[in-house]
């Protein structure tokens, strides 16, 4: 397993390096290359966390592409495709959003905006619970999600306007509680455990970035054969 | 930006990603994803609106990588949002339907190269579809490409002004008054 030893920044740089190199170094070598190191990275993380994740939401662009595109374009567009999702699936399954927030705090980033991506991860799936609550008690009440559009419309907005007017009565809650716990903006926080960051990772996210320029100006100089 | 503008924004990219449930149980063909950038703008101004629209994506990028590059939408949307609220067009449906039909259109030319130059047009599975029958009514790639964004953007929109519409008339005026934009977006100030 890579993904926990690695400095959160250094995850966010390898996954953000590899969709870019698959998109500027020539197809298909290039992101044949991107796609298989992304996908061995992918499966790193294990079968069922990483790899089939990745493969199973790659599949519906290649059925598509295949659709509306001849093979070559199928083959160019899918391998960066499916480079951009095994990268963000590996992310995903290797990069602990604690620590990336304690990263952020540790290299000067506000705590405000740590608080806006730590908070929204929480407060999806306590929305998505009430918004279901919210479905079974309408239905209770004998609403109808059937019918024609204007009655399907209607149904949408009875379903809708209670979950966002509860959400947004719940901003003065949490403005309180932020300014409870001293997250007012300007202050800078001291993080508890910072993750280290060594030197060698630092030097290698740099090299990453001048490997993603040197591939770009390369491109952009030598005209692709294809 | 005050604690309580802070405290809204990720309250409105979870409404956004939260949405998915109600829109699921009505079976419709929408997305309402820019839900919260828009009542976020509508309720505190362009730079709540715009931090909104680009939560939501990083959010939404964590469950499906494809959505990051379509964060410029998001941030087109917050921009035209912020238009129609200085212009008092969530006053009614009447004006906030038409104002969602032109984000329709714009939202539809601010994804359409960004769908054709990364995803070559296949970015979900109902727009790729209509891409594919655009394509068979015989428009060239990249207008078969505007019509599958434009066929599912153009109703999500209005439904989203109509839905944001509904919501800023239903806060009490108590809390409404408690966002800078809020009263001025629906015509009482």
């Amino acid at each position: 397993m890579t993904g926990p030893r690695l400095h959160p920044f250094t995850l966010l740089a390898i996954a953000g390096t590899l969709p870019a190199l698959a998109w500027i170094l020539p197809p298909p070598v290039g992101g044949a290359w991107t796609a298989a190191i992304a996908l061995a990275l992918a499966a790193s993380r294990g079968l069922r966390p990483g790899l089939w994740p990745a493969l199973l939401t790659a599949a519906p662009f290649w059925l598509f592409l295949l659709l509306l595109h001849d093979v070559p374009t199928t083959i160019a567009i899918g391998l960066r495709i499916t480079t951009m999702v095994a990268s963000f699936v590996w992310l995903v399954a290797a990069l602990e959003p604690a620590r990336l927030v304690e990263a952020m705090v540790a290299a000067g980033w506000s705590a405000s905006v740590a608080y806006l991506l730590a908070a929204t991860l929480s407060a999806v799936p306590v929305l998505k619970t009430r918004a279901q609550r919210i479905v079974e008690a309408q239905r209770c009440r004998g609403l109808s999600p059937r019918g024609g559009i204007a009655a399907r419309l209607r149904a949408l907005r009875a379903l809708a306007l209670p979950l966002i007017l509860s959400a947004l009565h719940e901003v003065d809650e949490r403005a309180l509680a932020l300014e409870t716990r001293g997250l007012v903006p300007g202050i800078r926080r001291t993080p508890l455990a910072p993750p280290p960051d060594p030197v060698l990772e630092r030097a290698a996210r740099w090299a990453l970035l001048l490997a993603c320029l040197a591939a770009l100006v390369r491109r952009l100089l030598v005209p692709s054969p294809t | 930006m005050s604690i309580r503008l802070l405290a809204l924004i990720p309250v409105a990219a979870a409404i956004s990603l939260a949405l998915s449930a109600a829109v699921d149980a009505v079976a419709l063909p929408l997305f309402l994803d820019t839900t919260g950038t828009i009542l976020a703008t509508a309720l505190a101004g362009p730079g709540v609106g715009i931090a909104t629209g680009v939560v939501t994506s990083a959010v939404n990028t964590l469950r499906n990588p494809t959505f990051w590059p379509f964060v410029v939408v998001q941030i087109v949307v917050a921009l035209y949002a912020w238009v129609a609220a200085r212009a008092g067009l969530f006053r009614s449906f009447r004006t906030a339907v038409p104002a969602g039909l032109g984000l329709g259109v714009i939202a539809s030319v601010t994804s359409t190269p960004i769908s054709y130059l990364v995803f070559g047009c296949t970015t979900t599975g109902g727009i790729a579809l209509t891409t594919a029958l655009g394509k068979a009514l015989g428009l060239p790639p990249l207008g078969a490409c505007f019509f599958g964004s434009f066929v599912s953007d153009f109703g999500d929109k209005a439904v989203t002004f109509a839905l944001v519409t509904s919501v800023l008339h239903g806060l009490p005026r108590r809390t409404a008054a408690r966002f800078p934009w809020a009263l001025r977006a629906i015509g009482a100030a």
